[in-house]
């Protein structure tokens, strides 16, 4: 799986390069849109495959933002909002393809983003149209990375993450932790930045760092490896479908020491796969979900109100997409790419669910927002704030 | 290091099972059957229908309802391989390698994503899982299910060895894999023995489908991807071709895994494991037992 993924990010790039260098692509920097009627926020995310649920969630919360807005007569003077969400299947290829469809469909600003691997090859397809993006959800450092100006994350970085981690296992009493990732840029971004913490600060002691292939079944190794070095706590900074797995072996090999799990890991198939009661007591590194915000109720209850099922992973930040977009572009009275992206530079203290924003000079959250969950009766509730 | 060896058995046990189907098929026909992976996911899924469709009654019955849901499975996977070698690959019997060679990658593609948009994209949870005890062996803990898989896994292959070896029909089979046109010549049909091989081999994978889900409890439609490159790399250790050769070829193949993820750690293993391939296919191209053609299948 993991071959066939490079390949195909290899050739969305590529596709990419050619398709920019013969300007193909549509809007040629200019961004901005008509003056009537309504203005258009794109959502690239995952509606089909395995993230399908995520996208779902976070399409939902997008919806409930941009109803509000137009129910209190839009932005501009009464210029009503339109959603417009592009399947881009956590799959590089497609996703650069939603994101084309997005930029000739008139797009202003872009408030999708799930999959990091698949949100990358987005950035310069908006870049190039010159179209502002807030990103809910993907998270990777290599988005930060790339130094965009139009580019936005209202979701905790890795290093962010990491520090979350780090954090919990020194208020936990963890001397020593092992870390695991599945070798993906999200996974591996976590664990280096955890080692790199914890090497810094000297209190929890890395007795080991491994990497396991993803799609497997037998984690068999990786397990024997725990075993035998013993650690007070596992942290495991890959996807559920694998930590379900070795959740169960590590169970069924007489592991008796703590489990953590990072936020791609949060899903209630982590459990299930597990099996049993193996997976309860593992903590996760997570951003808020709207069950663990405090004051949200109304807001829960509006949502359940309006699609009939309670909202997931992702739709706080993908509502607050919407509102922060909604705003920027009333701030700059304008529906001009450059227009906006200067607005969102220069939020100050506007209200999300993680609490006020200020954008750092990188575009990323001045605070990750990340806490502690822990799985209790098979499901994720709220164990430490950290704050 | 018991525990090492008895993983590292334990995997290859899997490897071994489906490495055999590789092995068979292109010891007769010389192809490559790259749908041969999607079949173990195949089996799994079937494996899992089953189950759900049976509702209540497994659970309190787990071992034997197994065998009956790993009797089923390998029946319907063993068809389905038939089918794909009726369909897919006999109207190209007598086409250049590469065109069957590539027919074999888009019936895999067709597979996975078949099961994909039929079953949803999803992972599942088996309905069973295969609990049991553990205990301690000679340094090493095992559990009872990973016991049972295993016998399980030696009965089938030696089961496959015997027919093979004894039965006429095993006899057939090698004599086309030592020249297919001198054994239609002698009056065998070539196709029906050709049809045969394709359900036996497509039956093993099947049947570590099943068995894979009930004891790691989780199937999705690429869990056949890796696994079908590892058995083939097993197939090439053992000699391709070769019986005896896959089943060796798995079961090393899953004590080099073990051992190399040990010694060089887990990010290490694959590199180790494909470069041990590389090595092979360089230095001793015909496998472990791959001279000994007067053997092969």
């Amino acid at each position: 799986m993991k071959l066939r993924r490079i390949m195909v990010a290899a050739v969305a790039l590529a596709a990419l390069t050619t398709s920019g260098c013969s300007g193909i692509l549509s809007g040629g920097g200019s961004g901005g849109g008509s003056d009537k009627g309504p203005i258009t926020l794109a959502a690239v995310i995952p509606t089909s495959g395995s993230s399908a649920p995520t996208g779902t969630y976070m399409e939902n919360g997008m919806k409930m933002a941009i109803d509000e807005i137009n129910a209190k007569g839009g932005v501009l003077d009464g210029r009503k909002l339109k959603l417009d969400v592009e399947d881009g299947a956590c799959d590089p290829t497609q996703a650069a393809a939603a994101a084309n469809k997005a930029v000739s469909n008139g797009a202003v600003v872009s408030v999708g983003g799930y999959c990091s691997g698949a949100t990358l090859p987005t950035l310069p397809i908006f870049n190039s149209a010159g179209i502002p993006m807030i990103i809910p959800a993907a998270n990777s450092e290599d988005l930060v990375t790339q130094k965009l100006p139009n580019v936005f994350l209202i979701n905790g970085t890795g290093v962010q993450q990491a520090a979350a981690a780090l954090k919990f296992m020194k208020k936990d009493g963890v001397a020593s932790v092992a870390l695991v990732d599945d070798n993906t840029s999200y996974s591996k971004d976590i664990t280096a930045e955890t080692k790199k913490d914890a090497e810094a600060d000297g209190s929890v002691k890395v007795a080991l760092a491994t990497s396991v292939t993803a799609g497997e079944s037998d984690y068999s190794s990786v397990v024997n490896q725990i075993m035998s070095v013993k650690p007070d706590m596992l942290y495991w900074t890959g996807y559920y479908q694998e930590g379900g797995l070795i959740i169960n072996q590590l169970k069924a090999a007489g592991y008796t020491g703590k489990i953590m799990v990072a936020d791609g890991s949060v899903d209630p198939s982590l459990v299930k796969i597990a099996g049993g009661t193996n997976a309860d007591g593992v903590f996760a590194t997570m951003t808020q979900t709207p069950d663990t915000i405090k004051g949200a109720e109304s807001w829960i209850a509006d949502y359940k109100k309006k699609f009939g099922s309670d909202p997931g992973p992702y739709s706080t930040q993908s509502y607050d997409a919407v509102k922060l977009a909604a705003h920027a572009i009333t701030e700059a009275k304008s529906t001009k790419g450059a227009d906006i992206t200067k607005a969102l530079e220069a939020v100050d203290g506007f209200k999300l669910f993680s609490g006020p924003l200020k954008f750092t000079p990188e575009h990323t959250l001045s605070n990750g927002g990340f806490q502690i969950l822990v799985v209790k009766d098979g499901k994720f509730v709220l164990q430490d704030a950290l704050s | 290091m018991t525990q090492l060896i008895w993983n590292g058995l334990f995997v290859g046990s899997f490897y071994a099972l489906i490495a055999l189907g590789y092995s068979m098929v292109y010891g007769i026909i010389k192809l490559l059957n790259f749908a041969h992976g999607d079949i173990y996911m195949l089996g799994a899924f079937i494996g899992f229908t089953v189950l759900s469709s049976f509702g209540g009654i497994t659970a309190s019955m787990s071992i034997i309802s197994l065998l009956f849901v790993l009797i089923i499975s390998m029946l319907l996977s063993g068809a389905a391989g038939v089918a794909i070698e009726r369909i897919a690959y006999r109207p190209l019997r007598n086409s250049p390698r590469l065109a069957v060679l590539i027919t074999a990658v888009g019936a895999s593609f067709t597979l996975e994503y078949g099961v994909s948009a039929i079953a949803g994209p999803n992972p599942r949870v088996f309905p069973v899982r295969l609990g049991g005890n553990s205990f301690d062996f000679l340094g090493a803990r095992l559990s009872v299910p990973q016991v049972i898989l295993m016998a399980i896994a030696v009965v089938l292959m030696l089961g496959l060895n015997m027919y093979v070896q004894r039965t006429s029909r095993g006899r057939a089979m090698r004599a086309i894999a030592l020249d297919p046109k001198g054994a239609l010549l002698m009056g065998i049909n070539v196709n029906a023995v050709i049809t045969w091989t394709f359900f036996i081999g497509s039956a093993l994978a099947g049947a570590a489908g099943v068995m894979a889900g009930a004891y790691y409890g989780k199937i999705d439609f690429l869990m056949g991807f890796i696994i079908g490159l590892k058995a083939f790399t097993a197939a090439v250790i053992g000699g391709i071709g070769n019986i005896k050769g896959a089943m060796l070829g798995g079961l090393l193949l899953g004590l080099l895994e073990a051992f190399g993820s040990q010694v060089f750690g887990g990010q290490w293993r694959d590199v180790f494991t494909f470069a041990v391939l590389i090595l092979f296919l360089t230095l001793k191209p015909t496998g472990l037992l791959g001279e000994r053609v007067t053997e092969r299948v």
